[in-house]
């Protein structure tokens, strides 16, 4: 690991840590709609009173933790797919292969990115508010969108980086490392 | 174009487009993309970050993390290896008492964690090597862990049952019911194949014969896996009692795992922890991504009218339904061969639903049917998953040997699709009897 790490370019490094620093984020996300969910459940069974923001507050955390989580899981190969022709290859096809779907990929998410930064402009520019007693304006949660493409984006253009100076980027994942 | 041709060309591009080593999520949004882009013209692209937004603004979703962690917070600790060991302790006088120890391990675990793989690696590391070393055959003790492990997706709490109900709009609890007995005739089903192959390979005489323990052996082991089972209890009963919602069960139970798991496992190395969370969110992350892509996916095969045309032609056809039933289950089988259950029902159910509604099958029977045969493709190659956590767990078993022993089950699990054909009650009884008959 040592070795590797000492020839892996600054910015692909400083991107690896910039997708983990916005995994912990999201995860401390979900843990916080964990409790927070636990505490809407006591307010309302215990104390008997009504809650008002927890259930949106908690699928917005969920959204948000979805969205930036995407580098994240990107980073740690978690994004499942069908492997089977990349696990039939060597590792030059493989490579070759890796190249061709991170491309795809990105291009896919700087669409989604565009059209997600549109939806988030829209939303601050005229002010749209949640139509709920908690009227949250929704630039906050519709955010999460552009910013967790944009993540995601700089992570496949890491991975894409090192795909192309020769890493075995696309080699498959163990199977205990994944759940479904 | 006839909406019926879009249709097939939506399928042949999303096979391909699969293959081709995308990712499912990022797959579903590329071929719902540039539907819409040429049939619906560049404008209607605006709505994407909308769609998948709108998908993923549900409360009922939040379930999915929460069950995650649960079962991670689970994975993660000794409750695997502790619940074998009170089994083996426990059933030590009945007949094959280690296979079916080990089956109902696997069973319970399933019910634990709701992950297959989790289950065949947790009650694999400790089951397989026990059952080796009592001189049962590798491919008993591999295949029986390996089918063992599908169980996780069928016994509630299960996060693929929670996908499909999110997905065809069903009650989660209804669903988990429904797999309860099904579930338990998969592990009868197991255990019986597995005493008669050990008996067929002749290693009955030492492999089927018991080891007594004491009963101050029996007992200790007990406080470890108490608790574990006491909260899934109590998730079920708060969940079948109209205490709470799904999501909200699972938020508690989460919570309940984490902290049983801190203070009974001991696991509170803030390392140790992190791994937890980090597994559980890589996890959720990657499901709810494809469930928010797969909700753009649908919305444009309904808005190119696909999924209405495919119903009413598939209703013109009047074909038998169950001949219907039996090419629902062939495509079935075969999207499992490839790609993660999660996927396929997210990808079939709105298409599916339809279909089977209209023939007049049960949603929550058929959502039985789907799951069984998403285990098959959990131990069947190219990507059968438990294989491979088998071959993992036991690197000297050759995957020949795996898959060998293997196999049977997926006879097993065949001929559980076609019990539950013939009695659909086995599925829909729990769930009408508990919770009324379904509107």
């Amino acid at each position: 690991m040592a070795s590797s790490a000492s020839s892996t370019p600054a910015a692909v490094r400083f991107i690896g840590y910039l997708s983990t620093i916005s995994g912990v984020i999201a995860s401390f996300m979900i843990l916080a709609s964990v409790l927070i969910t636990c505490q809407m459940i006591f307010i309302r069974a215990v104390l008997g009173q009504s809650t008002i923001w927890q259930t949106e507050a908690v699928i917005y955390l969920m959204i948000a933790a979805t969205m930036i989580g995407l580098a994240y899981v990107q980073k740690l190969k978690g994004h499942v797919g069908v492997d089977l022709i990349p696990t039939m290859l060597g590792a030059t096809g493989r490579r070759v292969m890796a190249m061709f779907t991170l491309t795809v990929t990105a291009l896919m998410m700087i669409l989604m990115l565009y059209y997600a930064y549109d939806m988030w402009h829209f939303a601050w520019k005229r002010g749209w508010k949640s139509e709920t007693i908690w009227a949250v304006p929704l630039w906050i949660p519709y955010l999460a969108l552009p910013l967790g493409f944009s993540l995601f984006l700089l992570q496949l253009a890491a991975d894409l980086w090192m795909a192309i100076r020769g890493e075995d980027i696309g080699a498959p994942v163990a199977a205990e490392d994944r759940r479904h | 174009m006839d909406p019926l041709a879009v249709g097939g060309l939506v399928a042949l591009c999303t096979v391909m487009v699969l293959f081709s080593g995308v990712s499912v999520a990022t797959g579903l949004l590329i071929v719902a993309t540039g539907f819409l882009f040429v049939f619906d013209g560049a404008r209607s692209l605006v709505a994407l970050p909308e769609l998948l937004y709108g998908e993923l603004n549900s409360f009922a979703l939040l379930s999915i993390p929460m069950f995650i962690i649960m079962g991670a917070a689970i994975s993660s600790t000794r409750a695997g290896p502790d619940l074998y060991e009170a089994l083996e302790r426990w059933l030590t006088k009945v007949p094959g008492g280690l296979v079916v120890s080990n089956l109902g391990a696997c069973a319970l675990f399933a019910a634990m964690s709701g992950s297959s793989p989790a289950t065949c690696a947790a009650i694999g590391k400790m089951g397989i090597p026990e059952m080796r070393k009592r001189g049962y055959p590798d491919e008993v003790a591999a295949g029986s862990i390996a089918a063992g492990g599908t169980l996780g997706i069928l016994i509630p709490p299960s996060v693929t049952m929670i996908v499909y109900g999110i997905a065809t709009e069903t009650s989660i609890g209804r669903l988990f019911l429904a797999g309860v007995i099904p579930g338990l005739l998969l592990v009868s089903l197991f255990i019986a194949w597995a005493i008669y192959d050990t008996w067929r390979r002749g290693a009955a005489g030492v492999a089927l014969s018991g080891i007594n323990y004491s009963w101050a052996q029996r007992l200790e082991v007990l406080p470890r896996v108490l608790p574990f089972i006491a909260i899934i209890v109590g998730v079920l009963y708060a969940l079948y009692g109209g205490i709470a919602t799904p999501s909200e069960t699972a938020a508690v139970g989460a919570m309940l795992c984490i902290i049983v798991a801190m203070f009974i496992y001991r696991l509170y190395q803030p390392m140790a922890l992190w791994a937890v969370l980090r597994d559980s969110t890589k996890e959720s992350v990657m499901i709810l991504f494809i469930i928010g892509a797969a909700g753009v996916f649908s919305f444009m095969l309904s808005s190119l009218f696909v999924t209405q045309s495919v119903a009413g032609w598939i209703a013109d056809l009047d074909v038998n339904r169950w001949v219907l039933m039996g090419i629902i289950n062939v495509f079935l089988l075969v999207a499992g061969f490839f790609l993660p259950p999660v996927a396929v029902i997210l990808m079939s159910a709105p298409i599916l639903l339809p279909i089977i509604t209209t023939a007049g099958f049960d949603p929550i029977w058929f959502a039985v049917i789907l799951t069984i045969n998403m285990e098959i493709g959990l131990i069947t190659p190219p990507v059968g998953l438990n294989l491979y956590v088998i071959n993992g767990i036991a690197p000297d078993i050759s995957l020949k040997k795996i898959l060998v022993g293997s196999m049977p089950f997926v006879g097993c699990m065949v001929l559980a699709i076609i019990i539950l054909c013939a009695f659909p009650g086995l599925a829909t009884w729990l769930p009408d009897y508990l919770m009324g008959p379904a509107l």
